[in-house]
């Protein structure tokens, strides 16, 4: 039977995890700083581990509206990950990396998802390949799919991948993307898969202090 | 005795979140399925005794899970919702069924679609289970790449489903 995460979770891997997805959400503002030219900064992420079950609730119930971005490792590392933003934040945030205004009424158009896109894929790929060295197997990020829709049904993506198990446990981590004069919010749902944490322990890497 | 269906604001909402099923004699009571993905949502319902149920199953079989509960599952799910209504009284020979959501959310992403096909397994499980138990072809909306919200008012028997952006809709 797998374990689940919690078990697992001690405060020596919260604090390699913390790292790893601040490093790897400053990496994405860097490149999108790159690309708009606007100075671009993320506070300290906040992370906690909550039910899977938990999760329609804590983004406004399961029929709110919301934009997720899925990224998957295979390879090694079975890993998914998931941004998922309130509809109106979505926006928000493609103004903040685009530079030019935006409004949910016009829907997400091909640019908006491109740019959400890239950074679910900014993040993801940089959090994925830390995760892949650590562990030392093999990680092959999937290109990022951005889905818009309840979140229910967006969850349901990491549900039925989980194996369903709801029971088990997603990693939240709360980071705000703040440019000259403004700050969004974003929530990232990543999903361990307890193998690799396993394999961190067996390669000592906590122990370590790497 | 002839009563009325309830008025909206007596309607009583009853959430059906995943891996899990509701029966209701209730006239007031609405079950609700919201934002089915790729799970589905099976509805059966008596119209003469007005007993009726959703099921929302997740995935299409156990295949060794440690998730042991039946109604995860659309092979165990349908035919638990079956016996679970004819225990609450309704006749199986009047059953009225819907089948919907099992849609595939990242059909639009070449290098997940065809691997997370999950949907489209549980949308066939459903076809297959519902016809094995001898029930009649259900009012299907399967499939696609959107998430629906589904809903049976039993004391009118009515079905409906809504997507995101539109209003509910008769089913």
């Amino acid at each position: 039977m797998p374990v689940d995460i919690p078990v697992m979770f001690n405060e020596e891997l919260r604090g390699l995890l913390k790292i790893m997805a601040s490093e790897g959400i400053t990496h994405a503002a860097r490149g999108f700083e790159g690309m708009i030219g606007i100075p671009l900064r993320v506070s300290e992420p906040q992370m906690r581990l909550v039910p899977l079950s938990d999760v329609p609730h804590l983004l406004g119930g399961p029929e709110t509206e919301a934009v997720g971005i899925y990224l998957r490792a295979q390879g090694g590392i079975d890993w998914q990950m998931m941004l998922i933003l309130d509809y109106a934040k979505a926006f928000e945030l493609v103004e903040l990396i685009i530079g030019e205004p935006r409004h949910p009424a016009d829907g997400l158009g091909q640019l908006e998802r491109s740019a959400l896109g890239e950074l679910g894929n900014l993040t993801g790929s940089f959090f994925l390949n830390a995760m892949a060295a650590l562990s030392g197997l093999e990680a092959r990020p999937s290109p990022p799919a951005v889905m818009v829709d309840m979140v229910g049904a967006i969850l349901d993506v990491v549900v039925a991948t989980y194996g369903g198990q709801i029971g088990r446990h997603v990693l939240m981590v709360q980071v705000a993307f703040v440019s000259e004069n403004r700050e969004v919010q974003a929530d990232f749902w990543v999903i361990p898969d307890p193998a690799a944490l396993e394999a961190f322990a067996r390669k000592g890497a906590l122990n370590d202090g790497h | 005795m002839v009563t009325n269906p309830p008025t909206t604001a007596d309607w009583n909402a009853l959430a059906v979140g995943l891996g899990e099923y509701k029966i209701s004699a209730q006239p007031q009571d609405v079950l609700v399925a919201y934002g089915l993905g790729s799970c589905v949502g099976v509805i059966m319902y008596d119209p003469q005794t007005l007993v009726g149920g959703l099921l929302h199953a997740v995935l299409p079989q156990n295949t060794g899970s440690d998730q042991k509960n039946p109604a995860h599952y659309v092979e165990s799910g349908v035919p638990l919702l079956l016996n679970e209504l004819i225990q609450a009284g309704a006749n199986r020979y009047r059953l009225k069924v819907w089948l919907t959501g099992g849609a595939n959310m990242l059909g639009n992403s070449p290098g997940l679609a065809r691997v997370l096909n999950i949907g489209e397994r549980n949308a066939a499980m459903a076809l297959t289970s519902l016809a094995g138990l001898r029930l009649p072809a259900p009012i299907q909306e399967i499939g696609g790449t959107t998430g629906r919200t589904v809903r049976l008012y039993i004391g009118t028997g009515k079905a409906t489903l809504r997507m995101m952006g539109r209003p509910e809709r008769e089913f």
